[in-house]
């Protein structure tokens, strides 16, 4: 079920379909429809901020509510010899990267992130497919790691950039949150699931965990953090690797 | 009788102001646009749980699987409760993920279906529907047609009148003369039960799928019973709104299909003589 459920979503397939994304890169430039469609994305976004402005808290639940079996969606096993050297050391030698419009680049690894204040939290994971499971998470809040590295003043968005390729054109994951969401106190950077390190299925080393957002935006793999202005220059320029390749909308919090 | 006195009432009626013209019209467009999409999102994972917890493995009121995916004919499965209907043929389309593997839809997609894209649309009729809802509620409600229109009176709630208009819509006789010129209780409740249930009922279970919206709102789990109830719920109540366009359109087909849509469109509608053949 796990690589089937990230396929199902490319109807026609990539591989099937080349001259299909070209199409699609055509109509980005020159049609108003998905401009359209990125407005209405646009405006969702900024209703929901004025709505949680004061950045509540989502609902945490309590550890008899877990759920048994947590689906691995999307990637299970990212399929480079580099992550597979990687997990045979356990990730000893792997470092996050924080980069871009930063005061200090920094380069942390699994010790130092897990030797950082962490936060655990017990959320409910939304697929946009529609299915939903209960799972804990401890890790690193992410606006930690942001003042750890200091944001410069033209800072807006947080890449992040992914160990594992989705699709079979070569692309990495990569999915992008702005300040709002990624400093908020539920977003972390987690290395342990239900009470042991993440697994692998889900995301090891480090996975984003976004409470406010739906699925796709909680990369895992995570292996470097961008700092950015403008998501112009990142993919395809919509912020992700679902944005840019399956049309999906950037602000996913409906 | 009424049927004596057609000569004293006009013949046409100003039925439907500019407002409602445009708020039927703004919201038939939202709705099926809606349906549309909302159907392929559920066409994705075709399994209706109840709670919070919900994905595969666990138990499901409402599942559609596919055996022998990669076969010629695959087999189809609908299961709501304990009890289990071969679809094959009617409900289930197969297709080729383009990765050598092949996956269950519900319905049927378009080759180049984009699922991003339809959730991004979802959402932004979502808009069109809400905003035309809120503004046509005020409008209703400041115009006094809320009263004088939809809510029932109390000759409609006569037993007898009941009875009537059961029969009436049973043999789908057409209402002629001057009870042509009111809506019908049937027609009144149907309208009231759109407007301010399943509408309604569809935008705040909607609602409750955002992790945003139900941090600000956690009580948006309590009205639903949880995320996958309120998910439930939204099918729920979408098939019984697509259930009513089908009844409402029949209805538009044999009860004066011109004389209705120029009402929906110009606003006037031609009252029937009563006719005692």
């Amino acid at each position: 079920m796990t690589d089937l459920m990230s396929r199902r979503r490319l109807i026609g397939g990539l591989a099937a379909s080349g001259s299909w994304l070209a199409a699609c890169g055509r109509i980005d430039q020159q049609a108003p429809v998905p401009q359209l469609l990125d407005a209405a994305d646009g405006f969702t976004l900024h209703a929901q901020r004025l709505l949680i402005a004061n950045r509540p808290l989502v609902r945490e639940l309590s550890p008899a509510q877990i759920s048994s079996s947590f689906p691995m969606n999307g990637t299970t096993l990212p399929k480079a010899d580099y992550y597979k050297r990687l997990l045979d050391t356990q990730f000893r030698d792997w470092s996050l990267r924080v980069h871009g419009l930063v005061e200090r680049p920094l380069g942390l690894s699994l010790a130092q992130l897990q030797a950082l204040p962490s936060r655990t939290q017990i959320t409910l994971h939304q697929c946009d497919e529609g299915w939903s499971a209960i799972g804990q998470w401890t890790g690193v809040p992410l606006a930690q790691v942001l003042a750890l590295s200091g944001l410069a003043k033209s800072a807006r968005y947080v890449v992040f950039h992914c160990l594992d390729k989705i699709d079979l054109d070569g692309n990495y994951y990569y999915e992008s949150l702005d300040l709002f969401d990624a400093l908020h106190p539920q977003t972390i950077l987690a290395y342990g699931m239900n009470g042991k390190p993440l697994p692998v299925g889900n995301g090891a080393p480090l996975r984003l965990r976004v409470e406010t957002q739906i699925g796709y935006k909680n990369a895992k793999y995570v292996d470097r953090i961008e700092v950015v202005n403008s998501l112009q220059s990142i993919g395809k320029g919509r912020g992700g690797w679902w944005e840019d390749f399956d049309h999906a909308v950037w602000y996913a919090g409906q | 009788m009424a049927a004596t006195e057609p000569t004293v009432l006009p013949d046409v009626d100003y039925r439907h102001p500019l407002p409602v013209r445009v708020w039927h019209w703004a919201n038939a467009v939202g709705v099926l646009a809606l349906l549309f999409t909302g159907f392929l999102v559920f066409d994705i994972h075709p399994h209706l749980y109840w709670g919070d917890d919900g994905h595969e493995g666990m138990p499901a009121f409402l599942s559609l699987t596919g055996t022998g995916l990669e076969l010629p004919v695959p087999q189809t499965d609908l299961a709501i409760g304990d009890h289990h209907w071969n679809v094959t043929g009617w409900l289930g389309s197969v297709i080729d993920d383009g990765f050598g593997g092949h996956y269950l839809l519900a319905f049927s997609a378009p080759a180049d279906w984009d699922f991003g894209a339809t959730r991004g649309w979802h959402f932004a009729f979502g808009w069109l529907l809400s905003s035309s809802l809120l503004l046509y509620g005020v409008y209703l409600l400041a115009s006094g047609r809320l009263r004088h229109r939809l809510l029932p009176v109390p000759r409609d709630l006569t037993l007898r009148n009941i009875g009537h208009e059961i029969a009436q819509h049973l043999r789908l006789r057409r209402t002629r003369g001057a009870a042509a010129r009111d809506y019908n209780l049937l027609q009144k409740l149907s309208y009231l039960v759109v407007i301010f249930g399943l509408i309604p009922a569809l935008i705040l279970s909607g609602l409750t799928l955002s992790n945003a919206i139900t941090a600000q709102f956690p009580d948006l789990f309590l009205l639903f019973g949880g995320r996958q109830s309120a998910r439930s719920i939204h099918f729920i109540a979408a098939s019984l709104l697509f259930l009513f366009i089908l009844i409402h359109v029949f209805q538009v087909l044999v009860s004066g299909f011109f004389n209705l849509m120029r009402s929906m469109i110009t606003g006037r509608f031609v009252v029937e003589k009563e006719s005692l053949t």
